[in-house]
Parts: C-alpha cells; structure tokens; sequence
C-alpha cells in the first residue's frame, strides 16, 4: 500500500506565549481526496497548516510527505517543492499587476532581460483551461470581484504543479453562488487527482464536498472519519465539546406595541445590492423579523437607510411613533437604533485601537465614564471588563488592540458594546458570519435575549438556518422588491424559502 | 512585550551609532585632526552648559510643530502645513509686536496667542479644502506651504521691513515682547517650558477627553466613526485647526524667545522637523508628548554641531 500524502505524527507546538496550539495531532491525508478540517477559531487548524507548510516548525513530532518525514530546515519553498500549495484567508495578491502578473509572478517566463508577457499570458490561459477555471489573464486584479480573486489565487497555486491544495475557509468571502461554483471547480480538480485540504466552520459544506473529516479541539484531534460514518450533529458535538444547544425559540405570535415602521421606500441606486424598490413592513416590540434573500438583493440598501448611512429617495419611516425619515445616524442611535454591521472591520470597530476604546464606542459621552470633558481611564478600562466578561470575549486584557482578537471575540466585543445600549431597534446584519460555532450560538442567545426583554430586531443573515430558528416573521427580498411575507413556523424550510429567493414566486 | 519594546529599543540604538559611523568616517578622511573634530562631534554638545543649551534651544521649536503633525495624522490627515503655520506664526506675531501698540506687560503673550490663531490658517486651509471638496491635503498643505511664505513675505516688506537693516530684517523687537531666558549661560527661554506643557496637554487631549476619543476613532477607521455617528468632518477640522495653533505658536515661540528682528528669508523648515520628530516619537502609538523632547534634543545632537561646523 503507497503511503499516505500527508502524514501527521504526535505534533506539538507551544507558542512563546505559552499558549499550546498542537497537543500530539496524528491523522493522515490520502492521496486524490478531500480532507475537511473542523474546529473552532483557535482549535489549532491554521497552526497545523502552516506548519505542513513551513510557515511555523513543530517543537515536537513529525510531518510525513508520501512517507518522508519533513526536515527542520521545512519552508514554503520546500513545502511548494513537494507540490504543496495553500491559499489564506487573505488573499497575497498584488492588486495593482495583472491577473498573468499574479500568477507567474516569482518565475516569469523571460525573454532576454524582459518579461515574455505573451508566454505568461498562454501559461495562464492554458492552466485555466485545463483546470476550468475561467479568467481574463489581462484583468487587473484590484478591478476583480472577492471571488475571481480567490480563482487566481487557486490558479496561482495549480501553475506551480500542486499535489495538495491547502484552502483555508474559502467560502468566508463568498456569496452563496460563488460558493456553489466554487464546489464545482473543486469537485473537477479532485477529480483530476488534486489532494484537497479544505477548512471550513460550516457543517453543510463539510458534507457538500469532503470525503473525510478530521475535528480539532484545543489543540487535539478529537474525531477523524470518513464522512459517511459521522452525522452532523456528532461533528458538531465534536466541534464544541458539548451539546449544542440550537437556539431555537418559540415564534411569537402576541405582538408589542410598534417599534419601526416602513413604508414605500424606495431607492435607485447603480448597484443591485443598494437598490430598494417600494419597501414596506412593521417591526414590533419583542419581535424579531427575519430578511432573506439571495446577496445583493437589496439587503445592503435596507440596512444603510434604516442606520442612517444612506438617505433613500422617496417613502417614510418612524420609530416609536416618531418621523425619522432621512435621519442621519448620530439622530438615529438617539432615537434608539442599534446596529451590529456585517463588516466588523469596517464598520463595527477599528483594529487598530484597544478593546477598551473600542468597546465604549456611542457611549463615549457618558457621564459615567468620567468627568467631562475627561475620559476616565480607569472607568473606561472597567466598563471594557464587564463587557469583555459578561460576553466572554478571549483578549489580554482591555488594552489588547481589537486586531489581535479572533474574528469571533471581536464580534462578540461589538455586540456587547451595541446590546449593552438597550436599542429599541437593533438591525444584526449578517451576525454570525465567518465566526466559529461556539461565537454564533452565544450571539444568537444575546440576540434573543434582547428581544425577550422588548427590542425589536431587524435579523439580514445569508445562513436560512440561522434565520429561521430565530425569526417569528421572515420577509424575503428579490431585486430589491418584497417578494414574500411569511410567518415562521415548522412547515417553513430553507428550500421552502428558496423560490422566493429566485424570483420564482412571490407572496407579498 | 517588554522583551520586544527592548529590542526595539536596542535596534534604534544600533543603528543610531552605525549612522554616526557613517557620517563621521568621510570627516575623518578630510580633516587635519581627526581625533580633535571626532571628540568635538560626539561630546562637544555635552562639554559645557553653553552647548547643552544649544540642544534645548534647537528643540524647543520641534516640541511645537512635532505635536502639530502628531495631532493632525492622529485623525488621518497627511497635513503638511505645519511648516507654513510654523513660518506665518512667527510673522504675525511680529506684526503685532511692532504695530498693533500692545502694553508692554502683554504684549509677548498676546503676540503668541495672535501669531498662533492667524498662523493656524496654514493647517486649517488644507483640511477645509479636504473635508468640503475632497482635495488631498497632502498636496495642497505641500503648495500652500508656498503661498504662506510669500503672504508672509509680503507682509514683512511692507509692513514690519527697518529700511535702515540692510536687509530684508523687521524693526527691533521691543524688550517687552522677548521670551525670559530661563537658564543663565544659554538662550534657553521660557518657551521651552510652554512646549513641554503642550506636549503634556497634547496627550490628555487625546489620550484623556472625549474630544481626542472621537479624534482617535476617527483616525483609526472612518468607517467605524460613521457607524457611531460622529460628526467626522468636524472632528478632523477641529484637529486641523488645533495643530495649526500648536505649530504656529512655535514659530511665534521662535522668533520672541530666540530673535532680535524678524529674519526668515525662507520656510526655516521646522515643520519638517516636526514630521520626522513625530514619525521617530512613535506618533503611531505609545504616549508621545513624553518621548517629544528627548527625541527632539536627540536629533539637535545629531545635526547641530554639524551646522556649527
């Protein structure tokens, strides 16, 4: 029997600072399959990559290739040399090259001292062809959607003759259809004897595409199966240590008093994602009110209207009774909005400043948080405290930058800082995207909570699972229209929602 | 983290020495006594009280126009105006020591404070100019440098010019406007204290009040600022306007504390000082206001004797 692609044997690693991110990881990766790596932010999958890819040594153990064992002196060069190749999260593309530029970029073909672009640009072409991964090699990359630039980044790796393809939550970035094309071409390189290595948090895909599972927690394999012999909620249990708890909730039928009502709100805008056409509902106390839809149906323009980013074109709107039609979003958030953006890099926080700052943002006015015009250091770096405990953010400390916390706590610390406000309103757009298991079903628990206790929730979230275990009422968008009014209830599925979604159907 | 702050520490170190090794092995080669230039180059600004004022008096303008550029990137402005602001703050506050008739006993603070409101256009221009239309202010604080020192200028020559100097020089400067010297032996005057106390101020405004807060979020990611509703443009405008004042009050600084007469003939290029005082002050973290001056005394020591030469 050949021996196994990849084979990882009692591997430990220990950070300077003390934290153990490998604790004896031993499983194997076979030739001509994909590998699925679960586990939640900090379980060890990014280290145990970048391990087998040189980027960090072991401090124990072995790491096999076809059998040998990788020496000490292991480097992305030696990695790419055995014909293993990675893409982050991030992407390492020069934005300002071209597509050709990218790909070939450390081994031009030459010409004499100049670079043969012609012979680049067919490279590129015929890898492209070969792996059915369509692209223009002329593009310049910074012109390029998330999803074409994850395409080169593949390309960028398969020009070089990879065996092993290491893919790093790819579809974090995508929408639902590039996810789907993206399953695609990856089912054909399989298929032409590529080793796929895939990380992922979601269970779906996991299933979608791996033929085995591995699930790392704390450091340690702690399930490794084919993925035939696991069930989902057994990998999830895995994943968490524990039970998960769905956080499922009863719908309420009884409804509040009005919190926010909409009406014929419409928006022209260039860009499908920002375009509303003739948008009305009511929001009611307690309630919270779901908002499917296909990415990029509208779904961007609604929450930028209602959190004051943008002022739409023409309708009304009013909150707790009173006209906040064309707010900006200082007026908003004193009327009593609260919102929790999709991008929290962007929007929900700055990296570059502490968790402290960063977590008494909007109430940084506060009396309480010192003498005006002073700002208690002190009372600032306790009131981050009581957040950081109350949510059970994993940071050194108030002064951590927010930049140093995984994608999960930062999104955790912005939710503490926005629930803790008590809106009458809280728009959570796209909560729990890209954060591990564990992240999500806490956001989602505080989610309801604040709803118990009277907020109205506006809930825009791509995941339909995660939509429907908490709306009562769920509104599906299609082309920036209403397409469907719907109460939730058992009998309403994901593929019951789906021909709304498509501009199939509508019941508005 | 210490570990780390050590060997950067280290590291600033190494290559401050491998600077000096470099500079100086050329003036070895061409002197006559190299031994006599090198001692005089390494310890002569430590020798006497004299030379030790001298780093004191080089940097007390850089305390006031570093603070002004830390505070205007601080919000994510590349305004370069300091230098101009440096320059008109220092003119305006001759012309109202030579024509405005101030009584004596305040007429050196009342010339600051006029020097340094007037002056503080140089910055605010830049960052209106930015925050109405848009235009870069790296490349508008950079042109109006220019345009500052010739409306400076002009006002020199025609209003504040002593026909009989002989060159383009003020009048005398009355006793009453000169800054007190504060040390006996060397030119340090009172300013140098003033700049100390805006540097400190500095940092509790930033680091301290809602203000500086806002200054920070704001700096730190426009996006997040305008998630929490803040008045952006305001917020970066005010600041402007604040490093402005602060780098404006140094040139005012300059000219009582230093001058008889008003005597640039040209941007005296403190404002650029200030930018590379800033940048090595850690502007980008850290408390800045306490590494200001002996940073700005430590690039006195590296490049006055040199000039002295």
């Amino acid at each position: 029997m050949t021996p196994p692609l990849v084979a990882f044997r009692d591997v430990e690693k220990t950070f300077p600072n003390g934290v153990r991110a490998l604790r004896g990881v031993t499983f194997v990766v076979r030739a001509g399959t994909c590998h699925a790596i679960c586990g939640e932010n900090g379980a060890g999958k990014s280290t145990l990559m970048k391990c087998l890819f040189g980027l960090e040594t072991p401090d124990s153990g072995s790491i096999l290739i076809d059998g040998r064992a990788v020496g000490p002196d292991h480097s992305p060069r030696a990695a790419a040399a055995a014909g293993i190749g990675m893409v982050h999260q991030h992407f390492s593309l020069v934005a300002s090259l071209t597509v050709a530029e990218n790909i070939v970029l450390g081994r031009e073909p030459t010409h004499g001292p100049l670079i043969d672009r012609a012979a680049a640009r067919a490279e590129v072409r015929r890898t492209a062809t070969r792996f059915q991964l369509a692209v223009d090699p002329d593009a310049q990359v910074a012109g390029l959607s998330v999803a074409a630039q994850q395409k080169v980044e593949i390309l960028k790796a398969l020009a070089r003759d990879v065996r092993l393809l290491i893919l790093d939550e790819p579809t974090a970035v995508l929408t639902p259809q590039e996810t789907a094309e993206l399953f695609e071409r990856l089912r054909h390189l399989r298929a032409e004897g590529l080793t796929i290595i895939f990380i992922s948090h979601k269970l779906r895909e996991v299933r979608a595409l791996a033929e085995h599972v591995t699930v790392l927690r704390e450091g340690r394999v702690v399930g490794d199966a084919p993925i035939g012999a696991i069930s989902d909620d057994a990998i999830a249990r895995l994943v968490m240590g524990r039970e998960v708890r769905a956080a499922r909730r009863e719908v309420r039928h009884a409804l509040g008093p009005e919190v926010l009502r909409v009406a014929a709100l419409s928006m022209p805008a260039a860009a499908a994602a920002d375009r509303l056409v003739d948008v009305s509902f009511v929001l009611h106390a307690g309630e919270i009110l779901g908002v499917a839809g296909v990415e990029g149906n509208g779904q961007r323009g609604l929450v930028s209207v209602l959190s004051g980013l943008t002022r739409p074109a023409s309708g009304q709107a009013s909150l707790l009774g009173r006209d906040v039609w064309r707010m900006d979003t200082a007026a908003l958030r004193r009327a009593g909005m609260g919102h929790l953006p999709a991008d929290r890099f962007a929007q929900g926080g700055a990296r570059t400043l502490s968790v402290a700052d960063n977590a008494i943002g909007g109430e940084h006015r506060s009396p309480a948080l010192g003498r005006w015009p002073l700002l208690s250091r002190w009372r600032v770096e306790r009131r981050a405290a009581t957040m950081v405990s109350a949510y059970d953010v994993r940071c050194r400390g108030p002064r951590a930058l927010l930049g140093s916390l995984s994608g999960g706590n930062a999104q955790k610390l912005i939710a503490a800082r926005e629930f803790a406000a008590e809106p009458k309103l809280l728009i959570a757009d796209e909560p729990t995207r890209g954060i591990d298991i564990r992240a999500a079903a806490f956001i989602r628990t505080q989610i309801i909570a604040l709803a118990e206790r009277g907020s109205a929730v506006l809930l825009i979230s791509a995941d339909l699972d995660e939509l429907l275990s908490l709306a009562d009422r769920v509104l599906v968008l299609f082309g920036g229209r209403i397409a469907a009014r719907l109460e939730n209830g058992p009998s309403l599925t994901p593929e019951a929602l789906g021909p709304y979604m498509l501009g199939l159907r509508t019941a508005a | 983290m210490i570990r780390t702050a050590v060997l950067a520490t280290l590291l600033t170190l190494a290559l401050l020495l491998a600077v000096v090794a470099v500079v100086l092995v050329p003036i070895v080669l061409v002197l006559p006594d190299p031994r006599g230039a090198v001692g005089m180059f390494l310890f002569g600004p430590l020798a006497d009280l004299r030379h030790l004022g001298n780093i004191v008096e080089a940097a007390t303008p850089l305390m006031f126009t570093g603070l002004a550029v830390a505070l205007m990137f601080r919000v994510g402005m590349f305004n370069l105006g300091a230098e101009g602001s440096f320059f008109l703050g220092g003119v305006f506050a001759t012309f109202a020591i030579l024509r405005l008739h101030l009584p004596d006993p305040i007429m050196a603070p009342v010339a600051i404070l006029l020097g340094a409101a007037v002056g503080s256009l140089g910055c605010v221009v830049p960052g209106v100019l930015r925050a109405r239309f848009g235009a870069s202010e790296l490349v508008s604080s950079l042109m109006l440098n220019y345009a500052a020192l010739f409306a400076g200028l002009y006002v020199v020559n025609y209003m504040l010019r002593d026909p009989n100097a002989g060159a383009m020089l003020s009048y005398r400067l009355p006793a009453a406007a000169k800054l007190p010297r504060i040390l006996p032996g060397t030119r340090v005057h009172l300013g140098v204290l003033v700049g100390l106390a805006a540097c400190a101020l500095g940092g509790v405004y930033l680091f301290a009040t809602r203000w500086g807060y806002e200054a920070r979020v704001v700096g730190a990611n426009p996006g997040f600022a305008r998630h929490l509703g803040l008045p952006i443009t305001a917020v970066a405008a005010t600041v402007q306007a604040l490093g402005g004042f602060a780098a404006a009050a140094g040139g005012a600084i300059e000219v009582q504390g230093m001058y008889l007469r008003f005597s640039w003939q040209a941007l005296p290029g403190a404002g650029w000082n200030g930018l590379v005082v800033a940048i090595l002050a850690g502007l980008y973290g850290g408390d800045f206001a306490m590494d200001r001056a002996p940073l700005g005394g430590l690039r006195a020591v590296v490049t006055l004797p040199a000039a002295d030469a």
